[in-house]
């Protein structure tokens, strides 16, 4: 409690010297609040709209190797080769154990199991190419968010009726209620009649998306009940390929593949931008240490006077360096935490100009980050009094008391 | 009186390749109550004594025992303590702490000891600013205060933690002549009253023929050890007389000093 004492005191009666040092950690740390909001935000926005409403790892069968139907002779002048694929559909045949054993994992948000084909819609003249996808429609919306985005009819399939894009729809004039014939590569064929109408913001997957229920899916693509593709959402987006290795390990007969597989050049840019941003972030705290760590040193030749006095009057030498390490935690403490509200203040400041539209500035405030600023602010503080506090209780009491 | 200090046998030897012995060997005993004064040429080890006796500094060998107690086998923050609670300090430049007032000075002494002050502790501040006569200034920054007063708080500051012990080193080198006066006389109303030991570094004869005691250091050794009191007041004032000083009175025979 003494050392307490006499830190709040050199610190209240040095004011000029601890309000210029609060000054620099304050701006320090409000740049980095402010920084740390825009960049994590501008992230957060960037992936948002990549990989926010679409699988993070996809399970596949394997691609059938092609086979060569007539065997290639080296002896023979004339090489003919047919290339075809084996066997028609792949399928995962046990997709529903997968399904349940990869909730049990618990790393994953949505678990997607799809029966996918390709296939063609009838109307009239017009025959289309499109993609024939049965899910379940809760889980789907948790991924694609389809149902927020339905234009027309209900969020809802059945034995006779599926979900259609929007631009395909336009092109054969169709509308919810309508009827349409459906065909699967495989050979199945029915009459559907369109639920409702969604957009996805995304003109190829409302061009060629039909959605279906998983079962009158896996019926017309002819898949019995096997799945052709299991669709997961990791909780965070960046562990994706690390979740996707488990899963290779787990499940060697499927293929996982992660968004960040598929999206290197995204991701890496991403990256590099996490990383400067890190960056900047370890030299506002490096100059933070470096200011507290000279000011106190300052602080402790102009008073080495009183820690002399203090000492001839009792006061152990731990508690001469404790005076200094609490000066600074208390500078690191209160300079970041003044220094969080100045930054938060700026961010308000800022979207005030943009006139309250978020995308302008799709900041992203994190008490969590807040509270680690502070944290670290504090931690450095404490460590940079560190040197100075050693010179100070390292002090004798004899020199500076004998020459006043 | 009971013995309450005792010094055996004390070295300084200041460096390790150029060494300079400022204590050679010296024992001293204090007893309760006793008000002594401790003379000596700069440079005869006096400054070294007090420090060792107030445990600012460790004697190279020797022991100091206080009621019996091996005080250098203590470890610093045991030291600590100890100077804490049984010595207190009145420094030639009063060193009083400018970040707090005059009360809070008086009371570091006893926040450093316990950690934190009392309604007990704050009410005896008060008296002993009272007593010192700075009681309407309690509340000043120690800065605000002129020399004489600030002596005074450092007098009260001294006297927090119930001292056994006082040292006091050159408590009126730095003041005039009236507030050198004043302090002298506090000291020693302080010493009758409470019955504390004082030790007081001083070259000021005035202060010297005034104590109980008289302890000249010489060349990092006791040279004389007189009770004034018991002498008469020229042979006193004599013997307390600049060393050259004497020297040259045995050498040619000539006038000895007298007293202005």
């Amino acid at each position: 409690m003494f050392d307490v004492f006499v830190a709040f005191r050199f610190l209240r009666e040095s004011r000029a010297q601890t309000f210029l040092i609060l000054g620099g950690i304050v701006l320090g740390i409000a740049v980095q609040v402010f920084l740390n909001a825009l960049i994590s935000g501008l992230q957060a926005d960037l992936i948002r709209k990549t990989v926010g409403h679409a699988p993070h790892i996809i399970g596949t069968t394997p691609d059938a190797e092609p086979v060569a139907v007539l065997p290639s002779d080296p002896r023979e002048k004339t090489i003919v080769r047919i290339v075809t694929n084996e066997g028609g559909v792949k399928v995962i045949r046990d997709g529903a154990v997968i399904g349940s054993q990869i909730e049990k994992l618990g790393a994953f948000t949505v678990i997607l199991p799809v029966a996918r084909g390709s296939g063609y819609v009838w109307q009239g003249q017009k025959i289309l190419p499109v993609i024939l996808r049965g899910a379940d429609l809760e889980t789907a919306d948790r991924l694609y968010d389809i149902r927020r985005r339905l234009t027309a009819g209900r969020y809802e399939v059945g034995p006779d009726t599926v979900l259609i894009g929007k631009d395909l729809a336009a092109k054969l004039r169709l509308e919810a209620g309508s009827v349409l014939r459906l065909s699967a590569a495989g050979g199945g064929e029915d009459l559907f009649r369109v639920g409702g109408i969604f957009d996805l913001e995304n003109q190829v997957l409302n061009e060629t998306w039909i959605l279906l229920s998983l079962a009158r899916a896996q019926n017309l693509i002819g898949l019995d009940r096997g799945l052709s593709e299991i669709e997961l959402q990791t909780k965070d987006v960046f562990e994706a390929e690390r979740r996707a290795a488990e899963l290779r390990a787990v499940f060697p007969s499927v293929r996982w593949r992660s968004w960040e597989e598929t999206n290197a050049s995204l991701l890496s840019a991403l990256r590099s931008q996490s990383s400067s941003s890190t960056l900047i972030q370890l030299f506002v705290l490096l100059s933070v240490t470096l200011g507290i760590a000279g000011v106190l040193a300052v602080s402790v030749i102009q008073k080495s006077r009183q820690i002399g006095i203090l000492k001839a009057i009792g006061t152990m030498t731990r508690h001469v360096g404790r005076i200094f390490v609490i000066q600074g935690a208390v500078l690191g403490f209160l300079g970041s935490v003044l220094g969080v509200l100045a930054g938060a203040g700026l961010i308000f400041l800022f979207q005030g100009i943009s006139g309250g539209s978020p995308s302008a500035f799709p900041f992203s405030v994190s008490f969590g980050a807040a509270a680690v600023s502070v944290a670290a602010a504090t931690a450095a503080g404490t460590l940079a009094a560190f040197i100075p506090a050693r010179r100070a209780s390292r002090l004798s009491p004899i020199e500076v008391i004998r020459n006043g | 009186m009971a013995e309450f200090l005792a010094l055996r046998d004390i070295v300084k030897i200041y460096g390790t390749t150029a060494r300079t012995t400022a204590l050679r060997g010296v024992s001293l005993s204090l007893a309760a109550g006793e008000y002594a004064a401790l003379i000596g040429r700069s440079g005869s080890g006096k400054s070294t004594l007090l420090n060792i006796i107030g445990t600012l500094d460790r004697p190279t060998s020797g022991e100091m025992r206080v009621d019996g107690r091996d005080i250098f086998a203590l470890d610093d923050d045991g030291l600590a303590a100890f100077r804490g609670r049984t010595i207190g300090f009145v420094f030639q430049f009063h060193h009083l702490l400018p970040e707090f007032t005059a009360l809070e000075n008086v009371l570091l002494p006893f926040r450093a000891a316990h950690g934190r002050t009392t309604a007990a502790a704050s009410v005896r501040a008060r008296r002993l600013l009272e007593r010192v006569g700075v009681g309407d200034r309690m509340n000043h920054k120690s800065n605000a205060l002129s020399g004489g007063q600030q002596q005074r708080v450092a007098v009260a500051r001294a006297l927090i933690n119930e001292p056994r012990l006082i040292l006091a080193d050159e408590p009126t080198g730095n003041l005039d002549t009236e507030s050198s006066e004043a302090i002298k006389a506090l000291l020693r109303e302080i010493n009758r009253e409470s019955g504390t030991t004082f030790l007081i570094v001083t070259h000021d004869r005035h202060i010297a023929a005034g104590c109980d005691r008289v302890v000249e250091i010489d060349d990092g050794g006791i040279v004389r050890d007189f009770r004034p009191p018991e002498t008469t007041a020229d042979e006193a004032w004599a013997a307390l007389a600049p060393c050259e000083c004497r020297e040259r009175v045995r050498g040619d025979g000539g006038p000895a000093p007298t007293r202005p």
